[in-house]
This record gives structure tokens, C-alpha cells and sequence, in this order.
């Protein structure tokens, strides 16, 4: 009897120990403790959360969002920097690109994995110190914060969420969070980059934030309010009296002054890059403005996204490559800068309304090679864009329309009328339809190809439809076996000091203008858009009074940071895009060999794909996805939707 | 065994039969809803541009009171009409180059709502009469000159004396189009002629000329010419006269 009683003990004493070990966690989901409570968890949390940072880079186009690989509407032919086949309009950010989410619903996927990071991260605290702590919690401040810029530059006013919302905790309707007014936005951002600032420490790895990160980003966002603050005159208040759209124009002068003071925090932390620059060299300051893309020790990078082939990669070398130089996949030439783009530079001949002089007297000018209209360009200018017939990977990239056959006595009249968007005529102009040339015999015997190896090309859109190249990005000495989609790893410089300094010198301008006079802003100003210049080898201002005009500092943005996926932002800020894009066709520049002068011309004229660009006042600020709203019917819509 | 299963495959069929005639049979919407957006001084329709102009807003209340609103863009001569609406309770309002017909203030309270409540059935007419922001006259017909350009006189002068509207008008043009739908979002800017910042703001209450840019106008056609002008308010809208055709021999 007693065996039996010995026997249920057993048993019972096996079953309630092992009861105790049945309710554990799975061990193939990773669990807070597994992330939370050792650095390289924390760090792998990070590099996620970076990785899923709402910025406009190699992998970002407006028709088919962030974070995509294939990017053949660049950013750049949607804000006039540039024209491309494949995109012929202005447009507003796409709302869904092939059912994959939206940019609102990326962001707050986003601040929802910030939030939980720093609500959870405090109960691990015992496993660091306390420096660790505070560092990484003003680390997943600055994510937070970059996201709501990202929205707010969108849409205007956005719901804040600053903790993790529970479900089923919370009630649905709880969760309706309406939408805040753009002003609490834009303080939202500007409090979290301080607690940043203040918490993160002076360096950190590449491609994550430090406080002058973060001092960076809010001068960047503080601008932006102080803009819409000063040009909008867009309205929209819901019935709690919140400003959805639109900020007062009151507060200008804070968020300019805030804009300023954080610039001025980067002060002597970060500078240009000039490590192959030399005064007066214009040759060493083109290579230098090259290279400072490519170099990884370069004190101008202020924050980075690293990629890193095979993991994690783009292709913007294979979109954009000349068509002579192009790759296996077939792509080429997506990015072509227009004439207006080129036109704002230093160096090149030009007429009384600043447009590029190619005739004189009402004759053409001939030169004996293409680059000679360019022979004293600005370097800069020859850094971010391959002009017809300069070098690139060790080849000059061929840019011609056609051949000329007309006679040549007395010279050569303009082809077309002035504003013409017609074909040019067929007489007299050999062209050819596509790359498979047949070659015209010139009157010296020789024979030549009708167009440049890289166009123009009038059947196809494989070539330079502009006249011109992208160079900016573009690797100098990748081999065409590479240039390939998904190939491609050169870091994207999301914000180097230049941008800095032109965020402090535009806010000294518009502060000035807004009459404060508390510093010297002009002359800061001056001295900033002046650093700029000299490094990029353009004409220096001469004065402090040669910044009177907003545009000078405007313009001066433009061509820094042209083709960096920043332009369209800003002339949107700045509520001028829907001038510039009014049924706007942009300018290019044709070269045509006249076979019996054995010279080169260039004609100036609009596009010839007659590509219209007219920018919708109502996308100053971006429709809400009608999806967010049949979810959280607290949503307001944007005016106009 | 046999009749079981006769039986069940029948009452199968009976069942999967009769459950399929649920149709839906609710009626295609028949319901015509149309108008006029009228100048309330003058009683001519205001002339706006087609897709980005004045627009009429319906908020359907005969089943939830936050609905989702429903838009019928306007034709360009202020006319609007859709025809294929369903009966219903609906809060109409119309959105254009004309003083808001619903304003609130910055506290977020609605301080003007002229938006109607009206029973849509059958073929209801609802027509608005408002102030627009600008009035444009022609002043004589436009004249094509000797050397093949045209020039347009005209008149802007404020519709409303609002002072929450007397914005600076930041934009005057003369539209020229190769057909009949020509404005703002449909012009051939090689000829159309603009005025903007003080060149604008100082046009009110003048008789102002503008000749189309460009150089002769190629012939044998004909030039569909509208002018428009706007004041820096919200959406920017412009306010348009009629179109007015002049023949290039």
C-alpha cells in the first residue's frame, strides 16, 4: 500500500515541478529581454530603426515612395532640376505604389518602434551606465523627431503619438487621435531634437546620430516652419480651433532664430571638404567637389546612410549612367539636369536675362569642340553635371543632336523661332533615331555618327533628352560590368555641413528681413554663402548688401544641393513651385556639328518631348490616404482633396 | 439508400437555389442634382476653371453625422450636374474663387455657414449665389493687331468688401488656348501674356491691356482667350471672364 502512496507522490511532485516550466516563453521569438539587456541588441534595434528612417535617398521616388529599388522617375526631373523619359510632369508624392504602404503609415509604424524603445529600454537600465541610457534614449528622440518631419513637411499637422498606443487596452475610440496643429508639430519636433542634443554624445557610429545630428536636423525643421510661418497663405482649423494647415505668421522670427541658433551649434564640429582643393586650380577644385561624395573620412558629412553590397544596396549608377557607358540591365540616363539648372552657374556665356549665350548677332557661335562653350565653368558646376563632350570613367561622353548640312556662308541662323517646342526640321539635319547609327560622310571624307554615342536620339529616350548628364553620385571609376540594379553601395550624404550653412545663412537673410538686428546676421550670412562659393570655385559675393535679395541665397541652395533629392522640398516651402511649375516646359541645350564649318553649335530651346509641368496649389500640402481617414474618421483632409 | 440520396442531393439544390435569389436589388442611383454658382451682385454665373476650380461639396447626414464628404467639380462656366446621385439628406455647399460659404475663426468656430440642407430627389436644382474675389469685365473685344498678336483689355475689380479678402492680387494673365477649355490648368504659355507681384496688385480697378507674348500668332485658326487673375487666399483659385474666340486668318 505504501508503494502506492510513495508512487502518487511521485507523481504529483513531477507534474507541479514541471507545470512550472511549461508556461515559458517560445524560444524562437526574440524576446525584450534578448534585445534590451546586451549592446548588440540595442544596436541591432538601431540599425533597423535607421534602416526604416524616412528619408528621400538613392532608394526614394515620389512615384513609388521610400525604401524602393526601382527608381526610374527620379526625384530630381519631378522639381526641374533635371528631365527624364520616364517621368514628363509635376506630381505629388504617389499614395500607393502596388499596394505597398503608404508614407503616413511607414512613419508611424516607425514612432511606434521609437516610442516602445525608450518606454522599454529604462527597465534594463541595471545592464549599462547611466551615460549609455541617456545617449540611446535621445538617440530614438532624434528617429522620433526625423519621422515627424517627414510627416509634417507632407501633410502639415499630424496626430502626436508620444507613448505606445495598447489595443485592446485602449478603446478604439481613444486611439482616433485627431490630427495636431502644424505649429505643435514643428515645437513636438524642435523639443525632441533638444532632449537630443542634450542626452546624445559628441560622436556615435556612421551612420547614427549624434547631438550635432541633431542640432543639424533642427535647423533644417526649424526653417522649414519659419518658411511656411513667412509664404503660406494656406488655411485649414478644425473645431478645437488647432491650425492643421498653415502656422502664424508671428512666429516666423522664432522659428527662423531657432533655425539659426541650432546651425550655429555645428560651428568648428564639422567643416567643407577641401581636402584636394587648391586656390585658383580650377581643376583641383572640380576633383575635390567630386570626391567629396566618395570619401568616408570627410569632416563635411554631418549624417550618412551607408549600403553596403550584396546586403544592402541601390542602383543609381545603373539608372543614371551616360547611354554609352550603360550597364547589362539595359537602363540609362533616367537623370538629364536641364539648361535652367545649368544656367544658374558661374563661367559659361551668358545674355542680359542670364540665360546661356549661343548666338551672336543673330548667328550661331561655332566652337571647334563641345566643352569650349564650357571652358571656364564653374567647377562645381562640371562636379554635378557631365556637360556635352567632358570626360567621365576615362571616355568623353559624346552629346550631339545632329549633323548640320546647311550651307554655313554668312553663318548660321537659329534653327527654330524662339519658345518653338517644335521637331526640328528634317532638311539640311542628319539625326539618327536610336543608337544603331548609320554614318554620315562628312564634305572632308571622314565619316560621323549623326548623333553622340549618348544621344540625342529622336526615336528613343535611351539618351541625354536634355543635353546634359547627371554626374553628382554617379561612381567615377565603377566598371560598366558593375552597373547593374541592386549593385550599387556609395553612401547617401543625407545632410553634409554645406546644407548647415545654408540653413544658417538663409535664416540670417530672412531674419534681417524680418527686421531683428540682435547680430550681425547679414554679415553671417555673407560669410557662409561665401565659404560655399570659394570651395566650389564660383564668383564670391563682394558684399554683404549682394544678399538684399532672398533669391541670391535661394539660388545659392539650389546648385549646392541640386540632384540631392532637397530642391522640391524647398521651392515647396518657400510657396513658389507653383510659379515655377505653370504649365512650365524646361530648357535644354542641343549641340550640332555643321559639317561644312567642322564646328560645333549649340541651340537653346525648350523641350523638345513638350513635357509640361504644372504644380497643383493643393499639394503644398499632400492629400492624407483616404485609407487613414475610413480608419480614423478624426482625420481632417487637406484643403482641396 | 438510394432515395437518401436522391433526397439529400435535391433539398441541396432547393436550398442553393432559393438562397441564390437574394440579388441586389437596391435601384442604380437615378437622382440628378445640378445648379448654378451665380455672382450675387451681378447674377452671371461665376466662371472658374474645370478639375481645379469651384467644386460643390455634399455631406449625405440621412445616416451618420461625421460622413465622408462627396465633391462634383463644376463645369468652367459655374454650372455644375451629376446625375447619377442617390435620394438622400444632404448638406451642400460649394467650395471656388468666392468669399467660403462656410468660415470659422481661429478658435476653430464655424462664424458663417450658408451651406443648405436639402432633401436631394428626383431632380433637385440647388443654386448658390456668393461673392467672388475678383470681378473681371471685358472692355471691348480683343483685337487682333497688324502684327499678328492680340490684345485684350479688361477691368479687375474686388467682388466683396470683406476686409478678410482683400488680399493683393498676386497674379493677372490672359490665357490663350488652341480650344475652348482654356485656363489656368490649360494654356499655351508661349503666348499667354502675366503680370505678377506690383505689376498685379496695382491692376485693380483699371483698364488694363495686355498683348500676347511670343510673336505673331501662327494663322489660320482660331484663339480661345480668358483672363484670369487671383488674390493670395487659400487655394489660390483664380477667377476667370468668359471665353472669348478671335479668329487668326
Amino acid at each position: 500500500m505504501k508503494k502506492y502512496t510513495y508512487i502518487i507522490f511521485a507523481v504529483l511532485f513531477c507534474w507541479v515541478s514541471a507545470c512550472k516550466k511549461l508556461d515559458t516563453p517560445p524560444p524562437s521569438i526574440v524576446q525584450d529581454a534578448d534585445i534590451f539587456s546586451n549592446s548588440a541588441g540595442i544596436q541591432a534595434y538601431m540599425a533597423r530603426m535607421y534602416a526604416e528612417l524616412p528619408i528621400e535617398d538613392f532608394r526614394y521616388s515620389p512615384a513609388r515612395g521610400l525604401n524602393f529599388f526601382w527608381i526610374i522617375s527620379p526625384f530630381s526631373a519631378v522639381s526641374g532640376e533635371a528631365l527624364s523619359r520616364d517621368q514628363n510632369g509635376a506630381m505629388q508624392e504617389n499614395l500607393t505604389f502596388d499596394s505597398r504602404p503608404t508614407t503616413w503609415s511607414l512613419c508611424y509604424t516607425l514612432i511606434r518602434d521609437a516610442n516602445y524603445f525608450s518606454e522599454t529600454l529604462p527597465k534594463y537600465a541595471s545592464n549599462y551606465t547611466p551615460a549609455q541610457i541617456s545617449a540611446w534614449l535621445g538617440e530614438a528622440r532624434f528617429l522620433r523627431a526625423a519621422t515627424y518631419f517627414a510627416l509634417v513637411k507632407r501633410y502639415g499637422g499630424v496626430p502626436i503619438v508620444d507613448k505606445v498606443l495598447q489595443y485592446p487596452q485602449q478603446s478604439i475610440d481613444e486611439l482616433k487621435i485627431p490630427r495636431s496643429s502644424e505649429e505643435k508639430v514643428y515645437d513636438f519636433i524642435s523639443t525632441d531634437l533638444d532632449y537630443a542634443y542634450t542626452n546624445m554624445g559628441e560622436s556615435n557610429q556612421v551612420g547614427r546620430a549624434n547631438k550635432y545630428v541633431a542640432a543639424g536636423f533642427k535647423s533644417r525643421a526649424m526653417l522649414y516652419a519659419g518658411s511656411i510661418a513667412k509664404y503660406n497663405n494656406i488655411n485649414l482649423t478644425d473645431g478645437g480651433g488647432n491650425r492643421l494647415c498653415g502656422i502664424p505668421a508671428a512666429k516666423a522670427v522664432t522659428y527662423f532664430k531657432a533655425a539659426y541658433d541650432a546651425a550655429v551649434l555645428l560651428d568648428g564640429k564639422y567643416s567643407l571638404y577641401k581636402k584636394a582643393w587648391a586656390a585658383g586650380d580650377k581643376n583641383a577644385q572640380y576633383q575635390n567637389y567630386v570626391n567629396l561624395f566618395f570619401d568616408a573620412t570627410s569632416p563635411e558629412n554631418v549624417f550618412v546612410r551607408q549600403y553596403h553590397y550584396p546586403e544592402s544596396v541601390h542602383g543609381y549608377d545603373a539608372y543614371n549612367v551616360p547611354r554609352q557607358l550603360m550597364g547589362a540591365n539595359g537602363y540609362s540616363s533616367e537623370i538629364n539636369p536641364t539648361l535652367n539648372f545649368v544656367e544658374m552657374f558661374d563661367g559659361i556665356p551668358k545674355n542680359a536675362d542670364g540665360t546661356i549665350k549661343t548666338t551672336t548677332g543673330g548667328k550661331y557661335d561655332l566652337y571647334t569642340n563641345t566643352m569650349d562653350l564650357f571652358a571656364n565653368a564653374e567647377p562645381r558646376l562640371r562636379a554635378t553635371v557631365i556637360l556635352p563632350g567632358d570626360a567621365f570613367k576615362g571616355v568623353n561622353i559624346e552629346i550631339r543632336r545632329g549633323i548640320y548640312t546647311g550651307s554655313s556662308a554668312g553663318g548660321i541662323s537659329p534653327l527654330l523661332p524662339a519658345g518653338s517646342t517644335a521637331h526640328y526640321p528634317t532638311d539640311h539635319i542628319i539625326q539618327s533615331a536610336n543608337a544603331n547609327q548609320t554614318p554620315y560622310t562628312l564634305p572632308n571624307g571622314t565619316t560621323m555618327n549623326p548623333a553622340g554615342l549618348s544621344g540625342y536620339f529622336t526615336g528613343d529616350g535611351t539618351c541625354s533628352v536634355s543635353g546634359f548628364s547627371i554626374r553628382k553620385n554617379l561612381v567615377p571609376d565603377k566598371p560598366t560590368s558593375e552597373v547593374l540594379e541592386n549593385r550599387s553601395d556609395q553612401t547617401w550624404l543625407e545632410m553634409r555641413y554645406a546644407e548647415v550653412l545654408l540653413n544658417r545663412a538663409e535664416a540670417a537673410v530672412e531674419l534681417n528681413a524680418l527686421g531683428q538686428n540682435d547680430k550681425s546676421y547679414l554679415q553671417d550670412a555673407f560669410t557662409a554663402i561665401n565659404q560655399i562659393r570659394d570651395r566650389a570655385g564660383a564668383n564670391l559675393l563682394l558684399s554683404p548688401a549682394d544678399l538684399g535679395d532672398i533669391n541670391v541665397v535661394r539660388t545659392e541652395r539650389k546648385k549646392e544641393l541640386g540632384f540631392e533629392n532637397k530642391t522640391w522640398w524647398d521651392l515647396r516651402r518657400w510657396r513658389v513651385i507653383d510659379k515655377e511649375q505653370n504649365s512650365t516646359i524646361y530648357r535644354t541645350l542641343m549641340p550640332f556639328y555643321s559639317a561644312n564649318d567642322g564646328k560645333y553649335f549649340f541651340d537653346a530651346r525648350l523641350d523638345e518631348r513638350n513635357s509640361r509641368y504644372t504644380f497643383d496649389v493643393r499639394w503644398y500640402y499632400e492629400q492624407i490616404p483616404q485609407g487613414e481617414i475610413q480608419k480614423s474618421q478624426n482625420l481632417i483632409q487637406n484643403p482641396g482633396y | 439508400m438510394k432515395t437518401i440520396f436522391y433526397s439529400i442531393a435535391l433539398s441541396v439544390l432547393v436550398a442553393a437555389g432559393s438562397s441564390c435569389s437574394k440579388v441586389d436589388n437596391y435601384a442604380a442611383p437615378d437622382v440628378t442634382l445640378k445648379g448654378v454658382v451665380t455672382d450675387a451682385a451681378t447674377g452671371k454665373s461665376v466662371q472658374t476653371e474645370q478639375g481645379s476650380g469651384t467644386r460643390i461639396k455634399l455631406l449625405e447626414i440621412s445616416w451618420s453625422s461625421n460622413p465622408t464628404p462627396f465633391y462634383i467639380s463644376s463645369f468652367q462656366d459655374g454650372t455644375y450636374t451629376n446625375t447619377k446621385l442617390f435620394a438622400g439628406k444632404n448638406v451642400i455647399s460649394a467650395e471656388g474663387p468666392f468669399v467660403p460659404m462656410v468660415q470659422v475663426d481661429n478658435n476653430g468656430k464655424i462664424i458663417v455657414d450658408k451651406s443648405r440642407t436639402v432633401d436631394v430627389k428626383g431632380v433637385t436644382t440647388v443654386n448658390f449665389s456668393v461673392d467672388p474675389f475678383l470681378r473681371i469685365d471685358w472692355v471691348g473685344d480683343p483685337v487682333l493687331n497688324a502684327d499678328g498678336t492680340i490684345t485684350t483689355s479688361f477691368k479687375i475689380t474686388r467682388g466683396t468688401s470683406d476686409p478678410n479678402f482683400q488680399q493683393d492680387v498676386s497674379d493677372v494673365a490672359v490665357f490663350v488656348n488652341s480650344n475652348k477649355y482654356v485656363g489656368n490648368n490649360n494654356y499655351d504659355n508661349r503666348y499667354t501674356p502675366t503680370l505678377s507681384g506690383s505689376n498685379a496688385s496695382s491692376s485693380v480697378g483699371k483698364t488694363v491691356s495686355l498683348t500676347t507674348i511670343g510673336g505673331p500668332l501662327p494663322g489660320k485658326r482660331e484663339y480661345f482667350i480668358r483672363v484670369a487673375a487671383r488674390i493670395a487666399y487659400g487655394l489660390n483659385y483664380y477667377n476667370y471672364t468668359d471665353v472669348k474666340v478671335v479668329t487668326v486668318p
